[in-house]
C-alpha cells in the first residue's frame, strides 16, 4: 500500500510537473477561415517547445472588436490577440494596454530572418507592437491560358495593361475581375488607381489633407469608368469571386497573395493555371509598389509578463514556425529563410528583389475606421453604375463625411 | 364643551380597532405574500430588461471612447449628430417607408386569404403551405431570397422563360428594386402567421348576427362591411400592432440582402444602429439611436393601445 501510494503520488507530481511545463498559451482572433492552420502551428509550436499555442476564433470581426474594446475598457486585456494596422492600430496602442514587441523584433532581425524595415510597418512613434500574422502583397493574379490566348505577357507598363486589357477584350475575355461581394470589396480598384497615378494624394486622402473630390481622385474614377465603359470589368453583382476567376470569368483578378491558396482550393494550379505580376504605374517616373496587408499578433502588458506567450511568438516567427503557418496556410510573415508558402508569391517575393519594390498601406486599414463603411458603400455605388455621373455623386458624398470627419476630430 | 372623540377612540370605544389592526394586518401580510410571489419576475425583469435599458439612456449620454469606455458626460451630443448626420434622415425615411409596408400589406393580403380559405376545400393544407415560412428564421430567409433575386437566380430565369428573352434584373443592386424585393420577401414570411390570426379572429365572430343579417337580406359585402370587420377590429388590431412593430425593428433580411456596409436604400433605423454600434464602435451614439427607436416604438404602441381601449368599449 504504501509502495502504491508513493507511486501515485510521484506519478501526479510529475504529471503536474509536465502540465506547468506544456503550458497552452491562448491566440484570440477573428479569422475563423484559418482555425486550421493556426491549430496546425499549435501542434507543430508543443511539438517544438512544449508550449501550445491554442487558437480561439470569435465569429464575427464585430463582435471580435467589441470584445477587445470592452476588455481595454475593463483592464482585461487577452494575453495575445490579433488586430489590424492602420488607424485601429493607433488607436489601439494609445490605450496603453499592449506591450512594446521591439525585444522581439532586436531577436528577430539579429538573427537574419527578418528584414529591420519590416519593423517599421509595425511601429508607431518608433516603437514596435506587433509581430506579422501574415504579410500579404495586393498583386494581380492572372490566368495564364486566357494570356496565352490573347497572346500577351505580364505588361510591365501603364500602355502595356491597357494594351493588355484591349487584347483580352478581342479575344473575348473579360480583362478585370471586380465585385462588390461581401460589401468591402469596393476600393480595391480605387486604391490601384490611386497608386498607380498618384501615390501622393492617395497617402493624402488619409490624414484629411486631400480631398475625395479633389482633380487626383476625379482622374482615378475617370479612369475607373473609362474601363467600364470599355467592358473591361466583370459583373459587379457577382457573389462568387474566386469561383468566376476560377471558372476563367475575369482574366485578371486584384487581390491580396492571401487569396492564392484559396484560389487553388478553387482548382487552380499556382505556377500553371494562374500566376501573378505587380500592376505597373501610370506615371513611369515612380517607383515599383504594391499594397501591403499585414494584420498584427499584439501581445498586452500583462501577457508580457508571461514569459510562455513570448516564447509563443518567439516559435511563429522562426523558421519553423513560419514553414508551419506557411504550409497550412499559405501565408507568409516575412520570414526571409522561410519556404515560400506557394510558387505565386515565390515568383512575386523575385519580382520585389528585382524591382525595388515599396510597400503602401492598405486603404482599408489606413482609412479612419468610422469611414470605411460608408466611403466602400459609396465605392460599392459607383460600381453598379460606373458612369462619371455617378462618380461626381459619390465623389461629393464621401467628400461630405471625409471633411465632416476631419473638423470634428 | 365635551371633547370631541378621534376616529382612533370611537373605533376603540365600539370594538372596531382590534378588527381594523387585523385587517390592516392581513393587507400587509397579503401584499408581502404577493411580493414574495413577484419577487422573481420584477427582478428578472430588472435585471434583463429594466436595467439594460436604463444603462443605455446612460451611455447615450455620454462620450464613448473605444478603448477606455465612456469617459465624459455629453449631454444631447450623440442625439444632436443625430440630426446633422445624412444617413439619419435616409434611416428615418426607409423605416417609415418599412412600417408602412409591413403594417398594410401582411394585413391586406392575409385578411384575404383568410377570407378566401375560410371553409375552402383543402383549407388546412393552403395554411400550412402559406405558413411554412414563418417557421424559418428571417437570416434563413434572406439568404435563401438572396439567391432567388441574384442576377442569374429563379426570378430572372422565371422572367425569362414567361417573356422568352434574356432578363438581367439585379433586383437587390438596383436603388429602384431593392426596397420592393426585401418588403415582397418580408411579406411572404410574415403573411402566414397575419391569416391565421385573422383565422381566429373569425372563428371567433358568433354565427347569430351573420345569420340574422342575411335573412334579412344583406349581402355577403354588406354582412362584411357592417358585421364581420367590426367584429374583427381587436384582431386585426393585433395583427396591425405586431407588423408595426416588425416594421420598426426590421433588421435580418435587410442586413442579410443587403451588405454589410449598407447602401442608401437599406439602411432601415435598426441596421444603422447597429452599424454605428457593433461596426464602428460607436457606442453612445448607438445608444442614443435605440433610445429614439424604443421611444418611437412605444409612441406609436401606446397610440394603438388607446385605439384598442376606444374599440372595446364600442364592441361592449
Amino acid at each position: 500500500m504504501k509502495h502504491f501510494i508513493r507511486t501515485f503520488t510521484s506519478a501526479a507530481a510529475l504529471s503536474a510537473l509536465a502540465t506547468v511545463a506544456m503550458a497552452d498559451v491562448e491566440l484570440l482572433h477573428d479569422k475563423g477561415f484559418w482555425s486550421e492552420a493556426l491549430e496546425a502551428v499549435g501542434d507543430a509550436s508543443e511539438t517544438s517547445t512544449g508550449n501550445r499555442l491554442v487558437q480561439t476564433p470569435y465569429a464575427t470581426p464585430e463582435q471580435y472588436k467589441a470584445f477587445v474594446q470592452t476588455s481595454a475598457a475593463s483592464g482585461e486585456m487577452p494575453d495575445l490577440f490579433t488586430w489590424w494596422t492602420g488607424g485601429v492600430y493607433e488607436e489601439l496602442i494609445a490605450s496603453g494596454q499592449v506591450a512594446s514587441m521591439d525585444p522581439l523584433w532586436e531577436k528577430m532581425i539579429a538573427s537574419g530572418n527578418f528584414d529591420a524595415s519590416l519593423r517599421d510597418f509595425y511601429s508607431v512613434d518608433g516603437v514596435a507592437y506587433g509581430i506579422p500574422l501574415h504579410l500579404s502583397r495586393w498583386i494581380a493574379l492572372y490566368n495564364t491560358d486566357h494570356f496565352e490566348t490573347a497572346g500577351i505577357t505580364e505588361p510591365t507598363t501603364w500602355e502595356e495593361l491597357n494594351a493588355a486589357a484591349e487584347a483580352l477584350k478581342a479575344a473575348g475575355i473579360t480583362p478585370f475581375h471586380a465585385t462588390t461581394q461581401d460589401g468591402w470589396r469596393g476600393f480595391i480598384w480605387f486604391q490601384e488607381i490611386m497608386i498607380r497615378t498618384n501615390p501622393e494624394a492617395y497617402a493624402g486622402l488619409h490624414d484629411g489633407s486631400v480631398a475625395y473630390d479633389s482633380d487626383a481622385v476625379r482622374n482615378a474614377f475617370q479612369i475607373w469608368s473609362d474601363w467600364y465603359a470599355k467592358g473591361y470589368f466583370t459583373d459587379p453583382r457577382s457573389n462568387d469571386e474566386v469561383g468566376d476567376f476560377a471558372k476563367g470569368e475575369g482574366a485578371i483578378y486584384l487581390i491580396g497573395d492571401w487569396a492564392v491558396g484559396i484560389v487553388e482550393g478553387a482548382g487552380m494550379t499556382a505556377g500553371e493555371d494562374f500566376s501573378a505580376f505587380i500592376m505597373p504605374n501610370a506615371d513611369p517616373s515612380l517607383p515599383s509598389s504594391s499594397i501591403l496587408e499585414g494584420s498584427p499578433i499584439v501581445m498586452s502588458v500583462s501577457g508580457s509578463e508571461n514569459p510562455d506567450a513570448m516564447a509563443a511568438l518567439e516559435f511563429f516567427t522562426s523558421v519553423e514556425g513560419a514553414n508551419a503557418w506557411a504550409a497550412a496556410s499559405g501565408n507568409a510573415i516575412g520570414n526571409a529563410n522561410a519556404a515560400a508558402p506557394n510558387a505565386v508569391v515565390e515568383k512575386i517575393n523575385a519580382d520585389v528583389a528585382a524591382n525595388g519594390t515599396i510597400a503602401i498601406g492598405r486603404w482599408w486599414e489606413s482609412v479612419p475606421a468610422e469611414l470605411q463603411g460608408e466611403i466602400v458603400a459609396e465605392f460599392n455605388r459607383f460600381m453598379l453604375d460606373p458612369t462619371m455621373e455617378t462618380a461626381e455623386d459619390v465623389m461629393a458624398t464621401v467628400q461630405a463625411l471625409n471633411a465632416d470627419y476631419w473638423a470634428n476630430l | 364643551m365635551p371633547k370631541r372623540e378621534t376616529d382612533d377612540e370611537i373605533l376603540a370605544r365600539i370594538g372596531l380597532d382590534t378588527l381594523a389592526a387585523t385587517e390592516k394586518h392581513r393587507t400587509r401580510r397579503a401584499f408581502r405574500t404577493a411580493f414574495f410571489f413577484m419577487a422573481p419576475a420584477v427582478a428578472f425583469v430588472s435585471i434583463v430588461l429594466l436595467f439594460p435599458v436604463l444603462y443605455n439612456i446612460y451611455i447615450s449620454l455620454t462620450k464613448w471612447r473605444r478603448f477606455s469606455g465612456f469617459d465624459e458626460f455629453a449631454g444631447a451630443r450623440n442625439y444632436t449628430r443625430m440630426i446633422d448626420n445624412p444617413f439619419f434622415a435616409e434611416a428615418l425615411a426607409n423605416t417609415a417607408i418599412w412600417v408602412v409596408a409591413s403594417m398594410t400589406l401582411p394585413l391586406a393580403i392575409g385578411l384575404g386569404l383568410a377570407i378566401l380559405l375560410r371553409g375552402a376545400p383543402g383549407e388546412g393544407a393552403f395554411k400550412n403551405i402559406i405558413f411554412l415560412p414563418r417557421i424559418l428564421a428571417p437570416t434563413v430567409v434572406g439568404v435563401l431570397w438572396f439567391y432567388v433575386y441574384a442576377p442569374d437566380g429563379v426570378l430572372n430565369r422565371a422572367l425569362g422563360v414567361a417573356t422568352g428573352r434574356e432578363v438581367d434584373i439585379g433586383w437587390l443592386y438596383q436603388d429602384n428594386t431593392v426596397t420592393g424585393a426585401i418588403i415582397a420577401t418580408f411579406v411572404w414570411q410574415s403573411v402566414g402567421l397575419v391569416m391565421v390570426l385573422i383565422l381566429l379572429g373569425l372563428a371567433a365572430i358568433p354565427r347569430d348576427p351573420i345569420e340574422a343579417a342575411t335573412v334579412d337580406g344583406a349581402r355577403p359585402w354588406q354582412v362584411f362591411r357592417h358585421i364581420t370587420l367590426p367584429l374583427l377590429l381587436p384582431t386585426l388590431l393585433v395583427v396591425t400592432i405586431l407588423s408595426v412593430l416588425a416594421g420598426f425593428t426590421a433588421f435580418d433580411l435587410l442586413w442579410v440582402m443587403g451588405v454589410p456596409y449598407p447602401g442608401q436604400r437599406t439602411l432601415s433605423l435598426a441596421v444603422f444602429m447597429y452599424f454605428e454600434a457593433f461596426q464602428k464602435g460607436a457606442w453612445a451614439f448607438g445608444s442614443a439611436l435605440a433610445v429614439v427607436i424604443g421611444i418611437v416604438v412605444l409612441s406609436v404602441t401606446w397610440v394603438q393601445a388607446a385605439m384598442q381601449a376606444r374599440i372595446d368599449r364600442m364592441t361592449k
